[in-house]
């Protein structure tokens, strides 16, 4: 029983963060067609902001908001400075790479320039623990289990009913029609980073309320929504939200069975297993964004 | 000798190949041969200029990171697959001389080839996982196979010391003479030699027929392969060929450094390096080298910034990307470009 429940909560927790971070990834991958490095550095940048507007008095109810709010629109300054430039460039994918990297490595090395090395904690969304299964859990944790799929389920009503959403999965599918449909492509592309930037925030937060905060904190959820969206295949938002959960339970499966050390070495290897079998990911559609 | 037949097919059919953009083997072989001793010979003269060590140790500095750029770009500009897992190219060949040497008391020298072989065959092992992907697959792959790297060795504490890393590696040696107080003139010559040979190597490579249909591949896989050309051959001759410098020169990083440790497979090495093939623009091989010179001593001009000094090279790393998509390179032939049309003007 406490296994079950142990294995069940770490998966559902690590599924949670892992969903927040991958589905920006996945929005920006399919809206505009390059893969953002500096996603990691985002969700710092919202842990860190959040941290300092409470630290100059704000209540977290308004400040929490406020910080996704600013690192949305530091999403969109990203998108206006290293990337809209360079639409066009016949190697855009790999520009966008070093370009997102550097401006990462830019904010990274300002946050610690600013804030320092120390670590710090943003206050949790909700204080106390309580006993489930046999287990203790913070009732933060169970505060992001239960708010991401909330949050997650909102983004799909807006991509699939609104006109908005549906004008981005237009420009995702056929950028070129959108255009003739008269569809400003350029705010489009703007909304999407900025969409993703306020998610890489949330998840900042959540994660900053749980750990201590480092301005490198960023690198390793990157690189888990890296694998998540492998798993899943960047060519929709559902399949990376699915591949988070299962990579969650993975994840906690593994570490309880086989240890911390070799968990991500497995992860690794059913990743590359994955992608010799399916190459578009588990939960493809198939009608994958070029490929290129 | 690939290199001379191309230069034939030139000279007796110059009118169908005068459309052609610019593409490797179209400069003279002897042109670019003869600008190449005279490039490395000025350069072989430089422990003379610097006697000093940390001068030298700059330039060492360089020549590795040379090395490891310019073979990047032999699988990344060249070939066009986005192999992420390069660095750790370089982290096996580091991890594999100090293994070698620590452990089985294999001769440096012995060593250092070894690491290279190793290195061949882990990109071999690498590349059959992406033969069917493309593009930003092959990154995240190639991604993970680092990151996997990195947890294995990470997990093996008992041999590679996990995150202490390793330390009092045998360094190489040269006859009976005294490598320590020389003011590291015998490791700039053996960093230089290596990088003269890895050059020389790449630039065949590139111009031979081989690197024209690796090219060929890039621009237009599905002609290329309904003239004959095999993608899986080539793709795996590609990365197998830009691994062996880059086993080697890890191997002799680890020698000349004499400890290691899993940040060569970190984020922020793989960051600068990529910075430098990109930023001397890809499909060049000289490009990644005269990028390697700026980037690196730039940021060694930089050391009193302290923590402005990353910030500092994004910038540049960002004005130079967004500024000039071609890279140094580029940036270097659109000059002569205008100074060239401004001079004809003259006229």
């Amino acid at each position: 029983m406490n296994t079950a429940a142990d294995i069940l909560f770490g998966g559902l927790f690590q599924g949670s963060l892992y969903a927040m971070m991958a589905v920006g990834l996945a929005l920006v991958w399919t809206t505009i067609g390059v893969f953002n490095f500096s996603h990691g550095v985002l969700m710092m940048l919202g842990a860190y902001v959040a941290w300092q507007l409470g630290a100059w008095g704000l209540p977290p109810f308004a400040a929490f908001p406020l910080a996704v709010v600013l690192t949305a629109g530091a999403g969109w300054l990203l998108q206006a400075t290293v990337v809209r430039p360079l639409i066009g460039r016949a190697n855009l994918v790999l520009v966008v790479v070093i370009t997102t990297l550097a401006a990462g490595s830019l904010i990274e090395n300002g946050a610690l320039v600013v804030w320092g090395p120390r670590a710090k904690q943003v206050p949790p969304l909700l204080d106390g623990n309580v006993m489930i299964g046999g287990i203790g859990v913070s009732l933060h944790q169970i505060a992001i289990i239960v708010v991401t799929p909330v949050i997650l389920c909102a983004l799909w009503l807006f991509l699939n009913r609104t006109r908005l959403g549906l004008a981005l999965r237009a420009v995702a599918q056929n950028e070129d029609a959108s255009r003739l449909v008269g569809l400003n492509v350029t705010v489009l592309y703007a909304l999407a980073f900025g969409i993703a930037a306020a998610l890489a925030a949330l998840a900042g937060i959540f994660l900053g309320g749980y750990r201590f905060m480092t301005p490198v904190m960023g690198a390793d959820p990157l690189l888990k929504a890296l694998i998540v969206v492998v798993f899943g295949g960047i060519s929709s938002i559902s399949g990376p939200i699915f591949a988070a959960y299962v990579i969650g339970f993975f994840e906690a499966v593994c570490s309880y069975y086989f240890g911390l050390y070799w968990t991500p070495a497995l992860l690794f290897a059913a990743l590359i297993l994955t992608l010799m079998v399916r190459p578009e990911g588990l939960f493809s559609t198939g009608r994958a964004r070029g490929l290129a | 000798m690939t290199a001379a037949r191309l230069e034939d097919e030139e000279a007796i059919s110059p009118a169908s190949l005068a459309g052609v953009p610019r593409a490797p083997g179209r400069v003279s072989w002897r042109r670019e041969a003869a600008a190449m001793a005279v490039g490395f010979a000025l350069l072989a003269l430089a422990p003379f200029v610097f006697a000093d060590s940390y001068s030298r140790h700059v330039l060492i500095m360089v020549f590795i990171y040379a090395i490891v750029a310019s073979n990047w770009d032999l699988s990344l500009g060249y070939g066009g697959v986005f192999n992420f897992g390069h660095i750790a190219l370089f982290g096996i060949g580091v991890y594999a001389y100090s293994l070698l040497t620590k452990l089985a008391a294999m001769d440096p020298w012995i060593a250092m080839a070894a690491s290279g072989v190793i290195a061949v065959v882990a990109a071999v092992v690498v590349t059959i996982p992406i033969l069917r992907l493309k593009g930003i697959y092959i990154v995240l792959v190639t991604f993970g196979f680092a990151q996997l790297v990195m947890q294995v060795i990470l997990s093996q504490s008992d041999y590679t010391g996990g995150t202490q890393g390793l330390v009092r590696i045998p360094g190489l040696y040269v006859f009976d003479h005294n490598m320590v107080r020389d003011a590291k003139f015998a490791y700039f010559y053996i960093a230089f030699g290596l990088l003269v040979l890895s050059t020389i190597f790449l630039r065949l490579f590139v111009r031979s027929r081989t690197g024209i249909s690796v090219v060929a591949l890039r621009d237009n896989e599905e002609y290329a392969v309904s003239r004959g050309i095999s993608l899986v051959r080539q793709r795996l001759i590609t990365l197998a060929a830009s691994a062996f410098f880059t086993g080697v020169a890890g191997a002799f990083y680890a020698a000349y450094q004499r400890n290691a440790s899993v940040e060569v497979f970190g984020m922020s090495l793989a960051t600068i390096v990529l910075s430098m093939v990109l930023l001397g623009g890809t499909g060049t091989i000289y490009g990644a080298i005269v990028a390697s010179f700026v980037l690196t001593i730039f940021s060694e001009a930089m050391a009193d910034f302290g923590a402005w000094r990353p910030i500092i090279t994004a910038l540049l790393i960002l004005a130079v990307m967004l500024a000039y998509p071609g890279g140094i390179v580029g940036m270097l032939r659109s000059g002569w470009t205008g100074f060239a049309g401004l001079s004809k003007r003259a006229k």
